[in-house]
């Protein structure tokens, strides 16, 4: 039997044309991504930096609000975070523009222009990068990624399924704080959540051990397995190939 | 020749004590569906495990005796060899998901299993459309219902065209209709199945035999009108459920919790409840029904304090606490009698707890090493340690055996009968309360 015409068309294009904000399929959109996480990491030129990063941020923004605020919010964060610190950690530049006491172990706390520059530009990096993988979490197709992966298709499938168990950590660990709340418990403060850290990890490692079960119920391992047919790649997906090695080798010699 | 054929097999998990089959002997015929009954914890999806290979072959533990499915000896045969004769659908949907999106999910087992490339997606197509389930196509699994992704579930066993379905405890997780819809589905499918249920009703419907599970043993093997008069005689709990009425009304006492013209809302969603009353009296156990996304649980929420209402007012008198679903999920400590006496700090009345819900002897255990059941039981310990006066349970007795679900409602009028009250947010309309609360789907009441 087979099913109504409009149907197996769908099935024909799973998925459509997977990242459909870039209107990539999966496999040149990961490389892109990656390049431009790349890319990030070699450029030594803030503005270069700044423009890789409102680009990936200005994509990810093309995913749900509710799915991506958590990204973002752990993004800014973090990107605060080295923007705030790095500067007391590091010693460098003489245009002072903030002195402070003396603190054991860390030395005499100040701040300078080039300190400041050079946190800002390692915070940008941080936040490009993990924009890229926002984008490529939120918004990649993982399914047409692993079924690309040909031999490394067991690497491919544990990665996208990470990926997708992120959110079912978010609901676990919301669950859990709700359980001890629940019991008349506060679940307050910094140590109150590192305290459902552990609970956390063990349900997902039972989590991954319900789901490793009913992979192998589903023959995965067995030798000879075959692949869905997939669209071929359109010439934006070839361009979005080249533009890939483009950016790292320009962010390696130029940028 | 049967189709599955189970010989005098005992088994016992790694680092178990007790085998959790004993000398074990079952036959299944091709297109037979056999129901396996029994309380949680005797076995059942040990069985199911063996009959697809994943006991020993997955689990480890000490096996002796012989599962010979579709010709294949499961000592020598792996799981992935059985792929194609055995397919199996386990408990919760959200631990069997491989992929992101619904027809990629279907096709996984096929790809697996080497199928020909151009047969993967009619195959999987065949198989969704079986289940009607073929309008999910090109959906994502993440945002499926429990009840759509179950049908997907069984649409990806379904499309390795298997001879034998191995069926674990499959609704556990679905409001009745949607469990109504997958018995439906199932009973049209033609091939042998070995159905694990709590849910007796629909089970013993479909079964051309039953079997009945106690402490590993096989106490009954027998077809379902022989099995009927034995349940009836030696397991009534386990007879089809009829729905509960109001039978233990008794008068209340005053008012604990009064909720009025209760607003709340996720997001940019529609409001799930809109102008809600609710009012709970001391020493009264009161269910709280309605169809899935009626507001169920969050109703139960907002009376335990756990969310604040958006409009209107509810007003507590008595300190809350809530026992959440799935509880055995949201276990903290690494013993089960810290786990009870995290909210009161006091062993003696963590165990005391631990006895009332017949968990005396395991308080050592860590509740991970616990089964299901058990652990539904140490969260609703956890909860009630602290006695308090509005124990608020959302959904107590899904995946829970009929007569753990007895137990437990005894407990609960007991508990009220302290002078304390208890509010069910629940499906089971079997569910015995002083007074019934419905919720409709657009978040009216009628109790």
């Amino acid at each position: 039997m087979v099913g109504p015409p409009r149907l197996e068309e769908e099935l024909r294009d799973p998925g459509g044309r997977g990242v459909a904000a870039l209107r990539l399929a999966p496999v040149p959109a990961a490389l892109l991504l990656g390049a431009a996480a790349a890319a990030a990491l070699l450029a030594e030129r803030l503005a270069a930096v700044v423009v890789l990063a409102v680009v990936l941020l200005a994509v990810s923004l093309r995913a749900p609000a509710s799915r991506r605020r958590p990204y973002l919010i752990g993004i800014l964060g973090s990107g605060l975070g080295v923007l705030v610190l790095s500067p007391f950690l590091t010693t460098l530049g003489y245009h002072v523009l903030w002195s402070g006491p003396t603190v054991p172990v860390l030395g005499k706390l100040d701040v300078t222009r080039e300190e400041l520059e050079i946190a800002a530009l390692q915070a940008l990096r941080l936040v490009a990068v993990a924009l890229a993988f926002t984008v490529y979490a939120l918004l990649v197709d993982h399914d047409r990624l692993v079924s690309a992966a040909g031999f490394a298709r067991r690497s491919a499938l544990a990665v996208a399924l990470a990926t997708r168990l992120v959110p079912s950590l978010e609901r676990d660990g919301a669950g859990l704080a709700e359980a001890v709340r629940g019991r008349g418990l506060a679940v307050e403060g910094a140590r109150g959540h590192a305290r459902l850290v552990s609970p956390l990890v063990a349900g997902s490692l039972e989590r991954a051990s319900s789901l490793a079960e009913a992979m192998e119920a589903r023959g995965f391992g067995r030798p000879g397995h075959t692949k869905a047919p997939q669209p071929p790649w359109s010439a934006l997906d070839r361009a979005a190939v080249v533009g890939a090695v483009l950016l790292v080798v320009l962010a390696s010699s130029w940028l | 020749m049967a189709l599955a054929d189970v010989d005098r097999l005992t088994y016992a998990y790694a680092q178990a004590g007790a085998p959790a089959l004993r000398d074990v002997s079952v036959e299944v015929a091709d297109g037979e569906v056999v129901a396996v009954l029994g309380p949680s914890g005797c076995g059942k999806s040990t069985l199911l495990r063996a009959l697809a290979g994943l006991v020993p072959h997955f689990h480890g533990g000490r096996f002796s005796g012989t599962v010979v499915v579709g010709g294949l000896d499961t000592r020598g045969a792996r799981p992935a060899d059985l792929v194609g004769t055995v397919a199996t659908v386990f408990q919760d949907p959200e631990d069997q998901i491989v992929m992101a999106r619904v027809e990629n999910e279907v096709a996984f087992g096929l790809e697996n299993m080497g199928t020909p490339p151009a047969q993967i997606w009619p195959q999987a197509l065949e198989a969704l459309d079986a289940v009607g389930a073929a309008h999910l196509a090109g959906r994502h699994t993440a945002e499926l219902s429990g009840g759509e992704l179950q049908r997907v579930c069984l649409a990806s066993a379904l499309a390795l065209r298997p001879r034998l379905l191995l069926l674990d405890e499959p609704t556990s997780q679905l409001d009745p209709e949607a469990a109504e819809r997958f018995f439906d589905q199932v009973e049209d499918l033609g091939v042998a199945v070995v159905l694990a249920e709590q849910r007796t009703a629909r089970a013993l419907a479909l079964a051309d035999r039953v079997l009945f599970l106690e402490d590993g043993r096989v106490l009954l093997d027998a077809p379902r009108d022989a099995a009927l008069a034995w349940l009836a005689e030696h397991r009534p709990s386990f007879l089809p459920d009829t729905p509960a009425g109001n039978g233990h009304a008794r008068p209340a006492g005053e008012t604990v919790l009064s909720a009025r013209g209760v607003v709340y809302g996720y997001g940019s969603r529609r409001l799930v409840l809109d102008g809600v009353d609710l009012e709970l009296a001391r020493g009264e156990v009161v269910v709280l029904e309605g169809p899935n996304g009626s507001g169920k649980t969050t109703l139960a929420k907002l009376a335990a304090g756990l969310l604040e209402p958006q409009g209107g007012m509810v007003d507590r008198v008595v300190r809350a606490g809530y026992l959440s679903q799935d509880p055995g999920r949201y276990l903290v400590r690494e013993r089960a009698l810290d786990e009870v006496a995290l909210a009161v700090g006091d062993d003696g009345r963590a165990r005391a707890a631990l006895e009332r819900v017949g968990l005396g002897a395991l308080g050592e255990r860590h509740p991970r090493d616990l089964s299901s059941g058990e652990r539904e039981r140490l969260g609703l310990a956890a909860v009630a340690v602290a006695e308090p006066e509005l124990l608020v349970l959302d959904e107590p007795t899904r995946g829970i055996d009929p007569r753990r679900k007895e137990e437990i409602s005894d407990w609960l009028f007991a508990y009220a009968a302290l002078g304390r009250t208890a509010l069910v947010a629940t499906h089971d309309r079997s569910f015995a309360a002083d007074r019934r609360v419905v919720l409709g789907g657009n978040g009216d009441v009628a109790a």
